[in-house]
């Protein structure tokens, strides 16, 4: 039995359509995210879950229970929000010990089950602190032992971690895997980061325009991405639009051409017709030419200049323009290079085969 | 936030010759009508009187001993304060639903609305305005008439010249004083801290009093002290409405300021009601700031 069972929900705000027709299942222990940018309905989804929204169509089930008509507290569903919504007038042990007295439970009881979520998320020293005497992380973590100290059937994540600076980001992602793991609540959490949604999540839920794009694990979502919207949503991505050209390969579109000379590409993954492969720019092998006229017209290779490069430690981006106009990013370890490529420098691109992904190829104009 | 903090870093640094200069107005009409004042009465609150209540150039506490150990001005002092504490807390109370409906209305329009009709009766005069009460509550006034004639009643009620109405009038008049600060208040709890509630399993009524109202107590304690100092200080409502008879303090000031001509002792009975008023405002403020750094931490 899935956890949460979302069956054509939609939500209308005055004219505008939030959300529209959509279906999903999260199972059982799964840590689900939504990811999507900003005003693609996330948050929207989020709150019809929780409860704070009614849709406008469709049913919510959770845990096998339908619902959508019931008011937040009877839900059962534990929640951190992005501003995290501690009490401030409640020190850390009475936020946490919250729901359990809404519930009625036994002083002894209360004191057992705060003294244990206190000690999961490592501050149990901080139990009489006031909320305005903690950091961002600390209240982050008293937030999520508050929700979970419910035993909620579903745990929602709100943003949990785009309050935080970018290096306590990572920690807390990291506890957030170790605290979530020793819990094993189902949980669904909002983000726009996709890093954060790749980093944490079983499966993800690419919401754009309403919509549920795609559902998968961050490998499928990144290696084979459905449409447009989501490969150039998750991670880094060159577009290039191609025919078949009857021959078993495929001509790119002229801006990525040579001198009128199109640059042949061959695909393990397209059969024929007009297509829009996705190269991911790590994908790309990068090669100093020291001639141009040396390069070759094998298929899935072709030179181009060095329009910048950039370093960042770990590793290099490089856009290189090609003689038609056109642009590829490359991505390539810091390892790889003796030196950082400098603007106008003639290089060589190549790729696999297997390594061009295929969308579907979109009308015109698009 | 991001305009008023150049604004407030030029105040605090340095050039604090020109906000003197910005504050001197105001300081020199509060020592003249204030400071200047208050001085004088203290010292004429000092002044011994002769039997034709003439005041003399001898300085003694009699006024002061007069005033505590009359069983009258003690006990006016008394009914002064219950009856200041009793508006300040029904204003409170029916200042909550006044001030949730201002901070839950969305339209810009109606909220601009219900701020007219609040502080509507703080632009009325005070005598037009108690007058008003004198037509309601007359014994051949409005209310009377209407409940005779709809046979609910034989004889006029004494609806006007006692406490009751006294403090009937205080709340219309300071109710406004006492929602304003809660709407403040009520409208500073982020949406999210309600919502937390709720997902926690708690309901409406156990939201309202374990999250909303304690959130709301710097909202609730500013209003009540302003009531309750207005309250306390009042003579005009009391003796229109209530009469001379009433035993408030502020009704005995006026009658020995403007009657009976006793000026140094109305000036150490004014004395004794400021310093009794200002030390209870001052405890409330005190418990108020004590709440707010708690929770806040400032």
């Amino acid at each position: 039995m899935s956890a949460i069972d979302i069956r054509g929900v939609a939500h209308r705000f005055g004219d505008l359509q939030a959300l529209a027709g959509v279906d999903l299942s999260i199972a059982q222990g799964e840590f689900f995210s939504l990811l999507g940018p900003s005003g693609c309905g996330k948050t929207t989804l989020l709150n019809i879950i929780a409860g704070f929204l009614a849709p406008s169509a469709g049913t919510v089930v959770v845990g096998g229970r339908d619902v959508t008509n019931l008011p937040p507290h009877r839900r059962d569903i534990g929640m951190v929000f992005q501003s995290y919504a501690l009490f401030p007038h409640l020190n850390v042990f009475d936020n946490v010990a919250y729901g359990l007295r809404v519930r009625k439970a036994k002083g002894e009881d209360v004191r057992a089950r705060v003294a244990e979520m206190l000690e999961l998320v490592r501050l149990s020293e901080l139990a009489q602190r006031m909320p305005h005497q903690l950091s961002g992380g600390q209240q982050q973590r008293v937030a999520i032992a508050r929700a979970l100290a419910i035993r909620p059937q579903v745990l929602l994540l709100d943003e949990p971690l785009s309050n935080l600076d970018a290096k306590l980001r990572k920690e807390m992602q990291t506890e957030l895997r170790r605290l979530l793991g020793n819990v094993g609540v189902t949980t669904v959490m909002v983000t726009h980061d996709q890093e954060e949604a790749l980093g944490l999540s079983d499966r993800i839920g690419i919401l754009g325009a309403g919509r549920l794009q795609q559902v998968g694990t961050p490998l499928e979502l990144y290696r084979r991405p459905v449409n447009r919207f989501v490969g150039e949503f998750v991670g880094h991505a060159n577009l290039i639009q191609a025919r078949a050209n009857g021959a078993g390969t495929f001509e790119a579109s002229a801006h990525f051409s040579r001198a009128g000379v199109p640059l042949q590409l061959a695909s393990s993954h397209a059969a024929g017709g007009d297509v829009l492969f996705l190269l991911r720019p790590e994908r790309i092998r990068l090669s100093a030419l020291s001639d141009y006229a040396q390069q070759t017209d094998a298929p899935n290779t072709v030179a181009g200049v060095v329009r910048d490069a950039s370093y960042t430690g770990a590793e290099l981006h490089v856009t290189v323009t090609l003689p038609g106009g056109g642009e590829l990013v490359v991505e390539a370890p810091e390892a790889h290079f003796t030196d950082v490529p400098q603007a106008g420098a003639p290089v060589q691109l190549a790729w696999n085969a297997d390594d061009l992904a295929v969308l579907p190829a979109e009308s015109k104009g698009a | 936030m991001n305009i008023s903090l150049p604004l407030s870093r030029v105040s605090t640094s340095g050039n604090s010759l020109f906000s003197w200069l910005l504050l001197a107005p105001g300081m020199l009409f509060l020592a003249a009508f204030l400071v200047v004042p208050g001085i004088l009465l203290i010292v004429l609150s000092l002044h011994d009187v002769d039997g034709m209540l003439m005041v003399l150039p001898t300085y003694s506490f009699s006024h002061y001993i007069e005033a505590f150990t009359s069983a009258g001005y003690i006990r006016a002092l008394g009914t002064t304060l219950w009856v200041a504490a009793l508006t300040a807390v029904l204003c409170v109370l029916l200042a909550y639903p006044a001030a949730w409906l201002l901070v839950s209305t969305r339209s810009r329009a109606w909220r601009t609305v219900l701020y007219v009709i609040l502080i509507s009766p703080l632009l009325t005069s005070v005598v037009i305005r108690t007058f008003a009460w004198i037509v309601l509550l007359a014994q051949n006034g409005l209310i009377n008439d209407v409940l005779r004639r709809l046979g609910l009643i034989d004889a006029p009620l004494a609806l006007l010249w006692n406490m009751k109405a006294v403090i009937v009038a205080y709340v219309q008049v300071m109710l406004p004083f006492a929602v304003l600060p809660l709407a403040t208040s009520l409208g500073e709890i982020p949406a999210a801290l309600p919502r937390a509630s709720q997902s926690l399993g708690a309901g409406a009524r156990h939201t309202f009093l374990h999250v909303v109202l304690p959130l709301t107590i710097p909202g609730m304690m500013s209003g009540a002290i302003i009531v309750f100092a207005l309250a306390a200080g009042s003579y005009v409502t009391p003796l229109l409405i209530g009469g001379r008879l009433q035993p408030l303090l502020p009704i005995g000031i006026y009658q020995q300021a403007l009657q009976i001509a006793n000026l140094p002792l109305a000036a150490a009975l004014s004395l004794t009601l400021l310093v009794v008023t200002a030390a209870i405002a001052g405890v409330m403020s005190y418990v108020q700031k004590r709440w707010e750094r708690r929770v806040y931490g400032h």
